[in-house]
């Protein structure tokens, strides 16, 4: 027994090590399990947050300088081509907005309260992102007391980016599609193809050796092409219908040749994110 | 000792600083840090310690390194990760391997670079292997070394260098007894 306990030094790795893991293991369960992480951590979240948006608003300041010089460079050749396409998106505007009313007054006399269309968005500023190569997260100024709960999607101002993992009362956690969790991108998708036709599935993987989001286990016999459009399905009952992801980038087998896999560039740029909104179905 | 010293408001300010940019740098510059399919991490905080310690080797002991790697963990593993009891444990284990090497080498410039990239690839080796056994990630170690570790040394060496002489002057001149 002596024996045993003169190396202590042993025993306390051991159990450093079992500690260690333990915690790990424990949190990443509790994470997946609990809406909101316990509240000591919430609050010291909090205070670290507060305290991380003294130090961010400067950079964030000086970032968004340099950008904006940066797009002085290029703002001659830029305006030539936006302004072709302000002349139009005044007629879709319009349109779009007539046809918006039109839906309303329909489901009014439906009497259909709330379809998976309808929700509503914060907006939220981007204060920090985790510096680790494992974990595709942002951190963003707007938490509990602003509506925001786990799972809502994350979208950039061109499309879905991700969702709420894990919520503080004033600021909270987004994984990004990019991140290499599992978990992280089961977004259930479909795909409008240029025939009319819909294939309906779920985001499975990520490639990151060319950025492009995996849609496995197709077996619909649709003709899918290049460019076809790929928006939230709005299954599942978290996320509204008609997210815009991404555009379809190529066709191919799975594994054993008998479905497909569809790989999906998407319509964000996870890398450049610095406002963000989360929609909340109505 | 320490508690006459102004290092005992210098470091923690400077630690937390370190740890608010590390966060920054990786949002402002993620286009840059994380285009696929590297990704590189700056470890701001890490060279902040090390410096630290590797000072520490010609001054006297005056600062409770561990205990700070410690809270900075616990902060970085809650803010950070979302993930509890990683980095508590490893930027404590960082200290402790400075330590020891520091005490075989002479502290000149060579010496501690060498240090530092020891650190910063044992810090990133046990973070992966720990993560895989978790079950948080399931990358193969060629892409790990080649996509993460590559990248992150750069990263921090090219760090190291920039930082090197004014992190060692803020401890040469600090860290002494007040007169």
């Amino acid at each position: 027994m002596q024996k045993f306990f003169s190396n202590r030094r042993l025993v306390l790795i051991c159990v450093l090590l079992i500690l260690c893991f333990g915690l790990m293991a424990g949190s990443v369960a509790l994470r997946n399990k609990k809406s909101t992480p316990t509240l000591v951590q919430q609050f010291g979240n909090d205070i670290v947050g507060f305290t991380n948006n003294v130090v961010s608003y400067p950079i964030n300041g000086i970032k968004s300088g340099l950008d904006s010089v940066s797009e002085l460079m290029n703002s001659y050749s830029e305006n030539k081509i936006l302004k072709k396409q302000v002349s139009g998106l005044a007629q879709v505007k319009v349109r779009d907005q007539t046809l918006a009313d039109e839906n309303a007054q329909l489901k009014k006399e439906l009497k259909l309260q709330k379809s998976l269309t309808d929700y509503s968005t914060v907006t939220a500023a981007v204060i920090s992102r985790t510096p680790s190569s494992w974990q595709s997260q942002i951190i963003i100024s707007k938490g509990q007391t602003d509506g925001i709960r786990k799972n809502m999607p994350v979208l950039s101002q061109s499309g879905l980016i991700g969702r709420i993992s894990e919520v503080n009362k004033t600021n909270s956690k987004v994984e990004l599609l990019s991140d290499s969790n599992d978990s992280s991108n089961r977004f259930a998708i479909q795909i409008k193809t240029s025939s009319g036709d819909v294939v309906n599935g779920i985001v499975t993987g990520y490639k990151k050796s060319t950025g492009q989001l995996i849609m496995g286990q197709v077996t619909s016999d649709a003709d899918i092409k290049k460019n076809d459009k790929v928006v939230t399905s709005g299954m599942g009952g978290v996320t509204p219908k008609g997210l815009y992801v991404g555009k379809v980038a190529k066709v191919g087998k799975d594994d054993y040749g008998l479905a497909k896999k569809i790989y999906i560039t998407p319509a964000a740029d996870y890398n450049d994110i610095s406002v963000v909104s989360v929609a909340e179905i109505d | 000792m320490y508690r006459l010293s102004r290092m005992r408001f210098i470091f923690p300010i400077g630690l937390l600083l370190c740890f608010f940019l590390d966060g920054s740098v990786s949002s402002v510059f993620s286009d840059f840090l994380f285009s696929y399919p590297y990704s590189t991490v700056s470890h701001l905080v890490v060279l902040w310690m090390v410096l630290g310690v590797i000072q520490e080797g010609r001054n006297e002991r005056v600062i409770p390194f561990t205990f700070f790697a410690v809270v900075i963990g616990i902060i970085f593993d809650s803010y950070y990760a979302g993930i509890l009891g990683l980095f508590v444990f490893l930027f404590p284990i960082i200290i402790w391997v400075t330590r020891m090497l520091t005490k075989n080498f002479a502290a000149n410039f060579l010496n501690s670079i060498m240090i530092f990239f020891i650190d910063i690839a044992l810090l990133e080796l046990l973070n992966y292997v720990a993560y895989s056994i978790v079950g948080v990630i399931s990358v193969s170690f060629s892409d790990f070394v080649l996509h993460t570790l590559a990248p992150t040394l750069a990263l921090n060496l090219v760090y190291f260098v920039i930082l090197y002489l004014p992190i060692s002057a803020i401890y040469d001149k600090y860290a002494r007894l007040r007169s």
